[in-house]
């Protein structure tokens, strides 16, 4: 578990852990997952907001549950940078994480694939590879985008690749 | 759709539509208070805790603190300053506050007490001290760790109240077990009948509450007894009096004592210091006196004053009738000597008696009439007579030398004399030698330092009894003393004691102790009998003095007339100068002759002399002719004088062995001087009436004389008186040459017949010395027939002179 830093961990521990083993293809038995996901995302959200660090929006797109969308959003120099989320759910999953995709930051920073993908730590894989099935969308979220935020939104804004959106409209009504 | 699903949806929707907790950082959080301080919104001191994430106001502080309090009624300041979690220093800083603004509790060794806590603990006390009816306070305070002082200051306003018991002495009692205590106390108090010192009481008491307690009983302190035993002295429940804090003496014993001393003294009506000190009173005569103000205290007694009465009485009758009395035998047997010189001293008799010199107290007890004593002395003196004129004085006097012999520094006078005397006494006791030579000089010399030396052991012990024994009359004035010492040897006191015994036979009847009696008297009387020795001594010696002049006179006379003669004689010799043999021969025969009982006499009668100035009786001895010393003999005499006269003495007898009457003249000149005498010269005058009478007086012897031999000198000398006018000594061997000094004056026949009778008077002279005493011989036959011849011839010789 190194590699993230012991809030990262801590927080990752007090999420639920999922027990079902079943794909989106997989009929009632993804039903039972996906129930099992939304009572992790509930406590990790709930965690979040008494711990005043909520940071992300995401509903299911669909009825299926394999397609989500939503925003996430970081606060730096007492200013908000929010960005749409969106991800699907791989057929291979559990066993396979979902991608993230930031599609707003595509193409402003190496750390992301094709898409606004982002790219996640060596670690990432290695560890959901073991948790396998009991790592859910809550665990991806809090294991793989709040540390990418963390690390790069400082970056991509002291650079100028992003810009706030108050200033953005200051600059055009300017 | 699952149902379920759709609630999960909507369920994590509205999760995610609640308001999140908004959370300030602690950094944020610190500046916004300092921001509110500075802006005076928060106007009051505010603490913070100790681990700096805490405000604190000092309201709250004050809460906990009292909260705390609550929980135990006690809380240490450290204690509290844990678990509030605040400094030390603000917690101590509001427990004063909260201390103060509570009367009920109090800060005391870094620790709030609350009052309802020490109810709490006095009942716990109480709780075990009706369970063991005993605590000691060092055992609570260790327990509810306090001062032991405090704890007295806490537990004293409680005592009665909530603790039902009492405190004495560090530690608390319950009543009974006080009460039993004192129980203990009143029996041992009563139980006491002879003085007692307190604290061993308590000490026996405590030993026996051990014991009761077994090795739970705490140790009563004496001092708790002590309080209880002053509470029952109080309440009169046990009798008595208490001395110094310590020494009891229970009432039975003092009226006891006073009792056993009341009857012993109303019937004995004395009674000793030693008897009240077996009964525990311990200042006799303070007793007494404040008990019996008439008594009268003595040495070792107390003494009622009819002892005096009778005293009084017996000693009244017994100066009447002038005898004597021991007092002690009339008197109780505890009286000892003291006391009974104390006694008499009070009795009126003896004081009168005393004033008016009727009666003598000797040896503290031995009352004596004067007139009693009177008659002893007289007696003694009596005996004196006969002591003092025989030879109890030489007895006395080697005494008397060795007494003397140590006084020498002190009284040269005396020790001359009484060494001179004792010697010549010491030579009378050794033997007759000194009779007939008086004593030659290094004898005496020897005698004397003998004398010094051997007596002295005798007489320092004598002086050692003496002082002994007569203490208590000695030390009179230092003359009387010193002519005491003198005359020590004269009276003995064991001498004195044995005659007062023989006079007086009541004495051993009595069983008198001579120590303590006999010799105080013998003291006394001894001083009178001395003088009276002494007066006859003076008496004696004034007697001497006469003795002594008409010894000097007859001397005088003596030595005028001899020594005229000798030097009458002298003259004579003169004539034979130019015959040296003859002059050798006739100056030794005069120096035999004349000189040698001159001197003779004159030694005797020098030493005689001494001896009466010395007080010494001499018998008076006229025939000093008679006297004839040996040339030792005088110079013993000789060198018995003092100083220069022995000198002189000695050269007299030396020129008494010489050849020359010169010499011996002016030898015998200088020691005559030196006597006092004097040596007169030979005038004109003198020499003829000399001449004259010694013609006479040899005329006559010759017509008186029949001896044919010794007619013969006589005869010779009358001629020389007659033809040359001098007077001539001459011996037998000298005759011949003085004949032939006649052959000028006389005619041939008167010569003839002188020579023919010398010859015949030398042959027969020859003859007798030559006879054997044999009567057959014939040589007796021719002595008779020459003494024959004599005999015819001698009125021929007889009418030479008689022209």
């Amino acid at each position: 578990m190194e590699g993230w830093d012991p809030t990262t961990k801590s927080t990752l521990t007090q999420i639920p852990l999922l027990t079902v083993k079943a794909g989106p293809r997989d009929g009632a038995v993804w039903t039972q997952r996906l129930k099992e996901e939304y009572k992790a995302l509930i406590a990790y959200t709930s965690m979040n907001k008494s711990k005043d660090n909520d940071w992300f929006r995401i509903s299911a797109a669909n009825p299926e549950g394999t397609r989500w969308t939503g925003k996430c959003w970081y606060v730096h120099n007492l200013l908000k940078y929010e960005f749409d989320l969106q991800f699907d759910i791989p057929v291979t999953y559990p066993a396979t994480a979902p991608e993230l995709e930031l599609p707003q930051l595509d193409g402003k920073t190496h750390k992301m694939y094709r898409g606004g993908k982002i790219c996640l730590t060596v670690h990432f894989k290695p560890l959901w590879a073991k948790n396998s099935p009991r790592f859910g969308i809550a665990h991806a979220l809090c294991l793989g985008l709040a540390p990418w935020l963390a690390a790069e939104i400082p970056i991509l804004v002291d650079s100028g690749m992003i810009k706030h959106k108050d200033d953005v409209v200051s600059t055009s009504e300017s | 759709m699952d149902e379920e699903l759709l609630e999960l949806q909507r369920q994590f929707e509205s999760a995610q539509q609640a308001k999140s907790s908004i959370r300030l950082s602690e950094r944020n959080v610190v500046e916004l208070v300092q921001k509110l301080q500075h802006l005076h919104i928060i106007d009051f001191d505010l603490l913070h805790t100790v681990s700096g994430k805490e405000y604190i106001t000092p309201d709250q502080l004050r809460v906990e603190i009292v909260s705390e309090i609550k929980k135990l009624g006690r809380v240490s300041l450290i204690d509290l300053a844990d678990s509030v979690g605040v400094d030390l220093y603000h917690v101590e800083k509001q427990a004063q506050v909260v201390v103060a603004n509570d009367s009920l509790l109090m800060l005391i060794n870094g620790e709030i007490v609350s009052d309802w806590y020490w109810n709490n603990v006095c009942e716990e006390i109480n709780d075990r001290l009706q369970e063991c009816s005993q605590i000691a306070l060092a055992e609570i305070a260790a327990q509810y760790q306090v001062g032991s002082e405090l704890l007295v200051t806490v537990l004293e306003p409680r005592i009665g109240s909530l603790i039902k018991g009492r405190l004495e002495g560090g530690q608390l009692y319950t009543p009974a077990y006080v009460a039993r205590v004192n129980a203990m106390v009143r029996g041992a108090a009563r139980g006491i009948t002879v003085p007692m010192n307190l604290s061993a009481l308590w000490s026996s008491l405590q030993i026996l509450l051990q014991e009761m307690d077994g090795a739970s009983g705490v140790a009563v302190e004496g001092s708790f007894f002590q309080s209880m035993f002053n509470g029952l002295v109080k309440e009169g429940q046990v009798l008595g009096s208490v001395r110094a804090g310590v020494h009891w003496t229970p009432s039975v014993f003092a009226i006891a004592q006073k009792e056993c001393v009341d009857s012993f003294f109303s019937q004995n009506s004395v009674v000793s210091y030693e008897a009240l000190h077996k009964l525990g009173i311990t200042q006799p005569t303070q007793f007494l006196q404040s008990r019996y103000p008439e008594g009268i205290p003595l040495v070792t007694l107390f003494v009622h004053p009819s002892t005096v009465d009778m005293l009084d009485a017996a000693v009244e009758d017994v100066i009447e009738r002038g005898s004597w009395i021991d007092s002690l035998s009339v008197l109780p047997a505890s009286f000892v000597s003291q006391d009974a010189h104390k006694l008499l001293s009070l009795c009126p008799s003896i004081q009168t008696a005393l004033k008016v010199n009727k009666a003598l107290i000797l040896g503290d007890s031995y009352v004596f009439s004067t007139s009693f004593v009177k008659d002893l002395y007289e007696r003694m003196e009596k005996d004196l007579d006969t002591i003092s004129l025989s030879g109890l004085s030489d007895e006395f006097h080697v005494n008397k030398v060795a007494k003397s012999g140590q006084e020498t520094s002190s009284t040269p006078d005396f020790n001359e004399t009484s060494s001179e005397s004792g010697s010549t006494k010491q030579a009378a006791d050794k033997g007759s030698r000194k009779k007939k030579g008086k004593s030659n000089t290094n004898t005496r010399t020897a005698d004397n330092s003998s004398d010094n030396q051997d007596p002295v052991p005798t007489k320092s012990k004598k002086n050692q009894r003496k002082s002994k024994g007569t203490s208590s009359s000695h030390g009179p004035d230092p003359k009387s003393n010193k002519i005491k010492e003198e005359s020590l040897g004269i009276f003995s006191e064991e001498e004195l004691c044995q005659r007062l015994t023989e006079l007086v036979p009541d004495f051993e009847d009595q069983g008198v102790d001579p120590e303590t009696v006999l010799v105080p008297l013998a003291g006394h009387l001894r001083p009178m009998l001395l003088n009276a020795w002494n007066e006859r001594k003076k008496a004696a010696f004034t007697d001497n003095t006469q003795k002594i002049k008409r010894v000097l006179d007859n001397l005088q006379k003596k030595l005028d007339e001899s020594s005229l003669n000798i030097q009458l004689y002298e003259k004579g010799l003169d004539l034979f100068d130019d015959n040296p043999t003859t002059s050798v021969l006739l100056h030794r025969h005069l120096l035999k002759t004349t000189a040698a009982p001159m001197v003779d006499m004159l030694l005797s009668k020098l030493d005689m002399l001494n001896k009466l100035r010395n007080g010494i009786d001499v018998e008076d001895s006229d025939n000093a002719e008679s006297i004839s010393l040996s040339s030792g003999d005088r110079i013993a005499l000789a060198k018995k004088f003092e100083g220069p006269l022995s000198i002189k003495g000695n050269a007299v007898v030396e020129a008494l062995e010489g050849k020359h009457v010169e010499a011996y003249m002016t030898a015998l000149r200088a020691f005559a001087d030196e006597c006092g005498l004097t040596v007169k010269k030979l005038d004109k005058k003198l020499e003829r009436t000399l001449l004259h009478s010694y013609r006479k007086d040899l005329s006559a012897q010759v017509s008186a004389e029949a001896d044919p031999v010794a007619i013969l000198p006589k005869v010779v000398s009358l001629l020389y008186i007659q033809f040359y006018g001098r007077a001539l000594q001459a011996p037998g061997r000298a005759i011949s040459v003085a004949i032939s000094k006649l052959k000028d004056k006389l005619d041939d026949s008167a010569y003839k017949i002188l020579e023919e009778y010398h010859a015949a008077t030398v042959t027969l002279l020859t003859l007798i010395s030559a006879a054997t005493g044999d009567e057959e011989d014939c040589t007796s036959d021719r002595t008779l027939s020459k003494k024959e011849l004599l005999e015819r011839l001698m009125p021929a010789l007889k009418g030479l002179v008689s022209q």
